[in-house]
């Protein structure tokens, strides 16, 4: 632990944190009068975002300052040097390898609650991840916010929206809602950048929440529009499937372990609490995963309450609880609190499988589309679904093999299935946001395969170029006034700084680069995509040849993905910007965007190319990612015990990696050739491919039938359900409540009658006699002077003649 | 016994006094002219004051002994000064009545009778 | 015969003038009669003052009452004494319920006047000693210092605690308030005819 990071880390990222906050309670407060329009508010949301930016560039340089980044397999070695001795005990004499916690910064910043031994806190947990995480972050919503500045200036007067059609036939017109969208912006970034700030899974649980109604404020930003409204809701309900499956985690977690922390903090008298990652991969157990006494205990909770019965008599009450500690090793050796290990980390996966768009759920992210295009940006690459990648990243070291394995296959699944739909679709956003889903499943499968950094790697990679994209897809929706890329085309000429910048990404995405083909170019040269994919394909391969079954499969849907990838990244550049027009209206009216715009796009377009560089001890996102891996092993699952995780820095070996990148590199070049003789020379006609294999075009045009398949399965059991509570709810019900209604009306009448005769009689009555009282009285009150002065007199000599006569008796 | 050989003491002033009081309240009483009511009002003021100062003086009470001392003397004069006060802003009422109504009668001004 | 006491002659003089004419001012009915009537009542007061011994009372009398109210009462009497308004008749009525009153408070009045033995006199006829002239007292104690107690007790009394700096003050003031009121009641307003600026 380094002093001045310790104090310094958790200030800097928490201005960071709460400058967004800052921002939306103000444009919540005076939004409206914000300058002319409430542009103002977008200055301010940008300039919150961009302090917040700075904020977290400084603290990456203090981290990597204090803990410089070397190459994977020194690591080691430089934890040894390192500060952090805590977590070393018991690590020493376990194998070749020293092994170490990573170094983090938890502590609590303030105590909500205490629930027995239940902290609910504010606090915060800083390690390498949670810092890249944070400059990532910044950084692009820093570029879409600017982005968004020029994008949304329709907003900035009253508009009209032609998409929706009142009942009196006209389009509806509405005044702007500029600062309202940054409001929601800075919103976002608050809820996002505290989910990573997160010191406990409870926090992490609200901002999730937070992240949740922000995504869903945001897509439904245009929320006259039917489809907009409903693919909000879509979004909001389909995550809260997930979400209840995360909170059977959290109990399950709550229930075994007592905490929510994640790491170990110190308590106010000195003593260290245990956090969920120590209690889960303890120093004692050599990092490898082991079920805590906690879940134990409470698995083998018949035999704990056996034994405590039996002591019931016993004058010793600490001689049971000497007991049970000492059968809980064998209690584990039986497996017991195992499976609700595998439930807190299933649970918790479904979370992500929600908010990450993993199938079975993925099917709100391509309708989440209906928001603005800075939104969709935002939300499908920095934001809203890398929480999830982000939230299973840091949740690593609690995952069981099992759950892992389901991580795997679900990535899998996804990714293929993602990609086979981004190919037939014909909306420039809907395929990236296909592409979105797919890319997360790489991530996925990434992590399921034991391939930790590479998964995370891929997510900070990704954020960049897919970001890049959907602001590229963006700025030509904001020329052409349409989505449909079959009304695109030849628009490079019209739109060089756009189209140029869009195949920088694209070449991102595809991971285009050199494999490493010779001896002395052992990591080959690319664009970011090229290594961070690179990595997955490679950790899948050595998956392979470790675990022949599952391997296969899972190698299979990676390899296949990226030359769909390929293919479908390379069919919308090439409709959209290559060959002649197909709409002349719409290549007449195309237009580059303002600079505001496509300035953040080439900034973008930068990081896309360089964020994957390694430039040893200055710049490596993978050493930095390294830092923070927890060490050891996930151990042996009981339901699969002869699935093994091969170590990611067998990855590297140029072996491995020499096959991964040949497979990579050829599966992406054959999907851009298909591409480039489909829609770039136009040598074969699409739509005659269309003929020939119709089936299965419907069925992907058609998203695999998921939306009709959840309409039967759910939505119309539902639809069912309700109408007979409904018919409960009118017959029965109803019929109660207005006999009730009806009694109560008869006792109101009859109140009425006394309150009317006999509380008001009386009242009337009284009120007649003053006012006869006062106007008997008022003839007293005659104005004339004289006469008063008449009635002193007699008054005083009526006085003095009664004292008189008092006094004389 | 001849009323002028003998001494007189405070009870002749406070009967002057009495006197002076109740013309006073008769004019005030009686009188319809404004300035009428104004006079009385001097009159009951001086019958006042004698009595202050008249109580005020040594050699008129058998004993020696002045009941108030100077006080009383002083409260004649504060007396006198807020008369002049008073006549001040009771005439200045008085002719902006006149103004208005064209009228000193005091039973013409009788707009905040009951 | 006994000798005649000089005092108490110019006492009932004095008294009598001053008695009748208020009486007079009382029974007339003419407005300027009777401010000439006040003036020799008033000033037969001032006498009666003078007669008590407080011969700075009895000039202020004079001074203020008779140069000074009056005069103003006059003036008022000028200003509004025209046609129907030099004479004002009230309504017999009112006469005899006044009357009534009158004898009712003189009758309430006298005798309580007689009603202290001390009051009724020295026992001597060897009266009207030497007069002090009061103007220096009362003016030191308008000023702060009361010099007619300076030897009584308690001592705070001979401090200046008894004294009439601040009354004087706020008479002051008040008169002062009470000139520019006057002046603001009393200025003719001219009343502009909004009826015609409309037109």
């Amino acid at each position: 632990m380094n002093e001045t990071l310790a104090a310094s880390l958790p200030t800097l990222l928490g201005i960071a944190w709460l400058l967004p906050l800052v921002s939306f309670t103000l444009i919540v407060l005076f939004g409206p009068r914000m300058g002319k329009h409430g542009i103002g508010a977008a200055y301010l949301a940008t300039l919150a975002i961009v302090v917040g930016f700075l904020c977290s560039a400084i603290a990456l340089g203090m981290w990597v300052s204090v803990h410089p980044l070397s190459p994977a397999h020194a690591a080691a070695e430089e934890h040894a040097i390192d500060v952090g001795r805590e977590h070393e005990a018991g690590a020493a004499e376990h194998g070749h390898e020293d092994l170490k916690a990573p170094n983090y910064y938890a502590g609590d910043l303030y105590t909500l609650g205490q629930f027995g031994k239940l902290k609910v806190t504010i606090g915060y947990y800083i390690d390498a991840l949670t810092v890249g995480m944070f400059a990532m972050v910044t950084l692009i919503a820093s570029c879409i916010h600017f982005y968004a500045i020029g994008y949304m200036h329709d907003e900035l007067h009253d508009v009209t929206d032609h998409e929706v059609v009142l009942s009196d036939g006209h389009h509806l017109h509405r005044p702007g809602r500029f600062h309202r969208f940054f409001q929601y912006l800075s919103l976002f970034c608050f809820s996002m950048l505290g989910l990573v700030y997160a010191g406990n899974i409870a926090m992490v649980f609200v901002f999730w929440e937070l992240v949740g109604i922000c995504s869903y404020f945001l897509i439904g930003f245009y929320i006259e529009r039917k489809s907009a409204s409903n693919a909000a809701n879509k979004a909001f309900i389909v995550n809260r499937v997930g979400d209840f499956g995360m909170i059977i985690g959290l109990m399950a977690l709550w229930a075994g372990l007592g905490t929510f922390a994640f790491g170990d903090t110190q308590e106010a008298d000195g003593s260290i609490s245990h956090g969920i990652f120590s209690q889960v991969r303890g120093a004692d157990s050599h990092y490898e995963l082991t079920v805590p006494d906690g879940m134990v205990r409470a698995a083998a909770y018949q035999m704990v309450s056996e034994v405590s019965v039996d002591h019931r008599r016993n004058p010793d009450p600490l001689a049971a609880e000497s007991e049970i500690a000492a059968r809980v090793p064998n209690y584990r050796a039986q497996h017991y609190g195992y499976w609700l290990l595998v439930v807190a980390g299933v649970g918790i996966f479904c979370g992500c499988v929600g908010k990450s768009a993993q199938f079975p759920l993925h099917v709100w992210l391509p309708d989440a589309m209906e928001g603005p295009t800075p939104v969709s940006a935002l939300v499908h690459s920095a934001t809203m679904v890398a929480a999830g990648v982000y939230l299973a990243g840091r949740f690593y070291p609690v995952f069981t093999p099992e759950a892992r394995l389901v991580i795997a296959y679900t990535g899998g699944i996804t990714l293929f299935l993602a990609a086979t739909i981004a190919i037939t679709a014909t909306d420039i956003k809907r395929v990236l946001a296909y592409s979105t889903v797919s890319q997360l499943g790489y991530m996925m499968l990434a992590l399921g395969v034991g391939g930790w950094v590479a998964g995370l790697f891929h997510l900070i990679t990704h954020a960049f170029f897919k970001s890049l994209l959907f602001l590229c897809s963006g700025s030509v929706i904001h020329a052409c006034h349409t989505n449909e890329m079959p009304n695109m085309g030849g628009l490079l000429k019209k739109m060089p700084w756009t189209g140029w910048t869009m195949l920088v990404g694209c070449l991102a995405i595809i991971g285009a680069g050199l494999p490493p083909v010779f001896p002395f170019w052992p990591f080959g040269f690319g664009l970011s995509g090229f290594y961070s994919k690179d990595s997955i394909i490679a950790q899948a391969y050595s998956f392979w040849t470790a675990n022949p079954t599952h391997g296969m499969i899972l190698f299979a849907a990676a390899a296949g993905g990226a030359s769909m990838t390929a293919f479908y990244m390379f069919r919308l550049w090439f409709m959209t910007f290559i060959g002649p027009p197909r709409d002349h209206h719409i290549y007449d009216h195309a237009h580059e965007s303002p600079r505001i715009m496509y300035v953040p796009l080439v900034i973008l377009a930068t990081f896309a190319v360089v964020i994957g560089w390694t430039l040893s001890g200055v710049w490596s996102v993978t050493d930095l990612l390294e830092q923070a891996r927890w060490p050891g092993e996930a151990g042996e699952g009981v339901l699969l015990p002869n699935l093994v995780y091969p170590n990611e820095h067998v990855s590297h070996e140029p072996a491995v990696h020499l096959i991964a990148g040949l497979t990579a590199f050829s599966t992406a070049l054959g999907g851009v050739l298909l591409a480039f003789v489909f829609y770039g020379a136009r040598w074969l006609n699409p739509a005659e491919a269309r003929q020939q294999f119709a089936p299965i075009y419907t069925f992907l045009l058609n998203k695999w039938y998921f939306d009709e398949l959840y309409q039967v399965l759910f939505v119309r059991p539902v639809h069912f359900v309700a109408a007979i509570v409904a018919w409960f709810d009118k017959q029965v019900i109803d019929g109660l409540i207005h006999n009730l209604a009806r009694w109560t009306r008869g006792v109101a009448e009859i109140d009425d009658l006394i309150d009317r005769y006999f509380v008001d009689g009386f009242v009337n009555l009284f009120a007649a006699w003053t006012w006869s009282l006062g106007n008997s009285l008022r003839g007293m009150q005659t104005g004339k002077l004289r006469q008063y002065v008449m009635l002193i007199v007699i008054g005083t000599v009526a006085l003095a003649v009664i004292v008189n006569f008092a006094s004389a008796q | 016994m001849n009323p002028l050989a003998e001494p007189v003491g405070v009870s002749h002033f406070m009967a002057v006094g009495a006197v002076m009081f109740v013309s006073g309240v008769v004019c005030m009483a009686a009188k319809r002219n404004a300035l009428g009511v104004l006079m009385g009002i001097e009159l009951v003021l001086n019958g006042a004051n004698i009595n202050f100062v008249a109580l005020s003086s040594e050699f008129l009470s058998s004993n020696g002994k002045s009941g108030l001392g100077l006080d009383g003397q002083f409260v004649a004069l504060f007396v006198i000064v807020l008369a002049a006060a008073e006549a001040a802003v009771a005439l200045a009422i008085t002719l902006n009545f006149y103004n208005n109504h064209a009228t000193v009668d005091v039973d013409r001004a009788d707009e905040l009778k009951g | 015969m006994e000798p005649l006491n000089w005092h108490t002659f110019f006492f009932f003089l004095f008294a009598l003038v001053s008695c009748a004419f208020a009486v007079m001012v009382v029974l007339s009915s003419n407005i300027v009669r009777m401010a000439f009537y006040l003036t020799i009542s008033l000033g037969a007061t001032a006498g009666l003052f003078f007669l008590a011994g407080a011969d700075f009372v009895g000039a202020m009398q004079l001074l203020i009452y008779v140069g000074g109210t009056l005069v103003l009462l006059v003036f008022g009497v000028m200003l509004t004494a025209q046609g129907p308004f030099v004479s004002m008749k009230t309504r017999g009525g009112d006469w005899i319920l006044a009357a009534l009153l009158a004898g009712s408070l003189l009758a309430l009045l006298v005798p309580a006047a007689f009603v202290v033995p001390e009051w009724r006199g020295p026992a001597s006829s060897e009266v009207a000693p030497g007069l002090k002239p009061t103007s220096t007292p009362l003016g030191m104690g308008l000023l702060g210092v009361r010099v007619d107690k300076l030897n009584e007790r308690p001592e705070a009394l001979a401090r200046g605690m008894s004294s009439y700096l601040l009354p004087f003050e706020i008479v002051s003031v008040h008169l002062l308030v009470v000139l520019v009121g006057a002046a603001y009641l009393a200025r003719t307003k001219r009343r502009r005819d909004t009826r015609l600026e409309s037109l």
